[in-house]
């Protein structure tokens, strides 16, 4: 791998311990991945905040490194924590909730921005065809396929390294030829609505592994549905990337798998679905956007939440600020839109939920095992109605 | 005296001397190796109950959450963390691992022909293995 004059010199310490354990990071990785030269990148997103998926370990390793002035030379957002100031930690135990502000305190040392989404995109769009660092599998689906930017599935550490070094190793999805489509899926079926696309995802990711799709037939191409479908297609493979309009590509060729209405409704059918009543229903995985704030309250109306149930809409903090019109409506309900965090990377067992209703595919499929929690996949509208009393 | 030598490539400069604990199966450092005393806990693994603790860790490769790589550095900061890595092939969460922790690590061996219990010296500067004593001998 090819490095300037100034990458040697970070490579060699000049520039300090962390900048150095950072290059290195970035210059193996890269030789693994037979790249030929580190790019600058725009932003980088850094998952592997929330003290619950965490734990202890890295604590140590980020304490380290803000310690030797550790410092993100590029825009560098947060993935969500493990609760959200105003009402989860009040509910949570004091000791876990300060583990997660020390971590919370090292990011920021080092110039992160307090984020806490998995949504950066709804704060800063990136630019087409700009280089980003982002790990969140969600998020990196969606640069690469809706927004046009072009980043690898990072982890939690090279997202970091990326962000200290403002720098990424030029390989994979940052090659046009890596970037082209190689099966083509034909959806012979209308989805109906956004649990549906999650579920097209989830059936999708097991099959494709990490295969770039053109996916035709998709009756709605709105933001909200391929987000889900992205988010979705990450959660069960190791698909980076989707096409979804049939323009400028040549499919003629390649791999070709339909998708019927029957693999669909048996991918719902095999989530562990509970049948009883949930103690929790959550929107918000990935975070909501300000268009599905709006929606929800508007579908609430007048209408109060049961007190048998907990209603949780989670957002970005930023997105929260700006939907506060719709946000006040929806908690005079008796809703709760929490920011900085989501119903996966909170202790919902230790609040005694057992089983979650959620329009999201992707919390369906994780819930069981990373909240030990039975899960309901329904769309928001039947989310509302399961909640809303009368 | 001739020693079995293997070659593989350096992914972290180092060398030292070790007991061989030798794995067919990928190894998840964050959920399958016991923070607090470097015990291998993944239900069905055939180290299950060993302890990766100043030895030469020889497996296929990692699998897993990214978080893993941090779980090397806290093992190594608790003296728990093995002396070497031999992989197979080498991944992304067990080369930042080995990196942030300082381990010396080697990949591209043919790791069948280490035996748990060997004597191996890893020069992790020249990507060799050294099989200096057998469990036999």
């Amino acid at each position: 791998m090819y490095l300037t004059q100034e990458e040697e010199r970070i490579y060699d310490g000049e520039y300090g311990w962390a900048n150095q354990i950072c290059m290195k990071i970035l210059v193996r990785l890269g030789e693994l991945f037979n790249a030929t030269r580190l790019i600058p990148i725009s932003s980088a997103h850094v998952a592997g905040v929330s003290y619950k998926t965490l734990g202890d370990a890295p604590a140590e390793f980020l304490q380290a490194l803000a310690k030797a002035d550790g410092k993100a030379k590029v825009r560098a957002t947060l993935n969500p924590q493990s609760f959200d100031p105003e009402y989860l930690s009040r509910r949570l135990p004091k000791g876990i909730c300060e583990k997660q502000l020390n971590i919370l305190k090292q990011f920021e040392k080092m110039g992160f921005t307090r984020s806490l989404t998995c949504t950066p995109y709804y704060l800063e769009k990136p630019k087409r065809d700009s280089h980003l660092a982002w790990a969140e599998s969600s998020a990196v689906v969606y640069a690469n396929s809706v927004l046009g930017a072009w980043t690898n599935r990072e982890g939690g550490p090279s997202a970091l390294a990326a962000a200290i070094i403002g720098k990424t190793p030029d390989y994979g999805m940052h090659r046009a030829e890596n970037r082209q489509p190689n099966i083509l899926v034909d959806v012979k079926t209308s989805l109906r609505n956004e649990s549906e696309f999650g579920a097209l995802g989830i059936y999708l990711g097991k099959i494709l592994e990490d295969k770039i799709p053109v996916i035709q037939g998709l009756n709605d191409v709105s933001e909200v549905k391929l987000k889900q479908l992205g988010a979705a297609l990450a959660t069960t493979g190791m698909v980076n990337m989707f096409y979804y309009k049939n323009t400028n590509i040549k499919a003629n060729g390649i791999e070709k798998i339909n998708v019927e209405a029957e693999d669909i409704k048996r991918t719902i059918e095999n989530l562990p679905t509970a049948s009883t009543e949930p103690d929790l229903v959550f929107v918000g995985c990935p975070h909501c956007s300000l268009n599905e704030i709006k929606q929800i309250a508007n579908l609430i109306g007048n209408k109060k939440i049961r007190d048998d149930v907990e209603f949780w809409v989670c957002t970005s903090r930023y997105i929260k600020k700006k939907a506060r019109k719709h946000v006040e409506k929806i908690e005079e309900s008796g809703g709760h839109v929490l920011a900085d965090t989501c119903a996966v990377v909170t202790w919902t067992d230790k609040l005694g939920i057992k089983i979650i209703m959620t329009n999201s595919a992707k919390t369906a499929y994780y819930a069981p095992t990373l909240n030990k929690a039975k899960t309901i996949l329904a769309p928001l509208k039947k989310c509302l109605k399961t909640v809303l009393k009368g | 005296m001739k020693y079995i030598t293997l070659k593989g490539r350096t992914i972290v400069q180092g060398c030292c001397k070790a007991e061989a604990l030798v794995s067919t199966m990928p190894i998840s450092f964050l959920g399958g190796v016991d923070p607090t005393n470097g015990k291998i806990i993944e239900k069905n693994h055939d180290l299950h109950g060993e302890c990766v603790k100043d030895k030469a860790l020889c497996f296929s490769h990692g699998h897993g959450s990214t978080v893993g790589s941090y779980m090397l550095y806290s093992l190594a900061k608790k003296n728990l963390a093995p002396k070497a890595i031999v992989n197979q092939t080498a991944d992304p969460v067990v080369v930042v691992g080995a990196i942030i922790a300082d381990i010396p690590m080697v990949d591209q061996v043919d790791i069948k022909r280490i035996k748990t219990g060997d004597i191996v010296e890893v020069d992790a500067y020249a990507g060799i293995i050294r099989i200096l004593k057998t469990r036999e001998s």
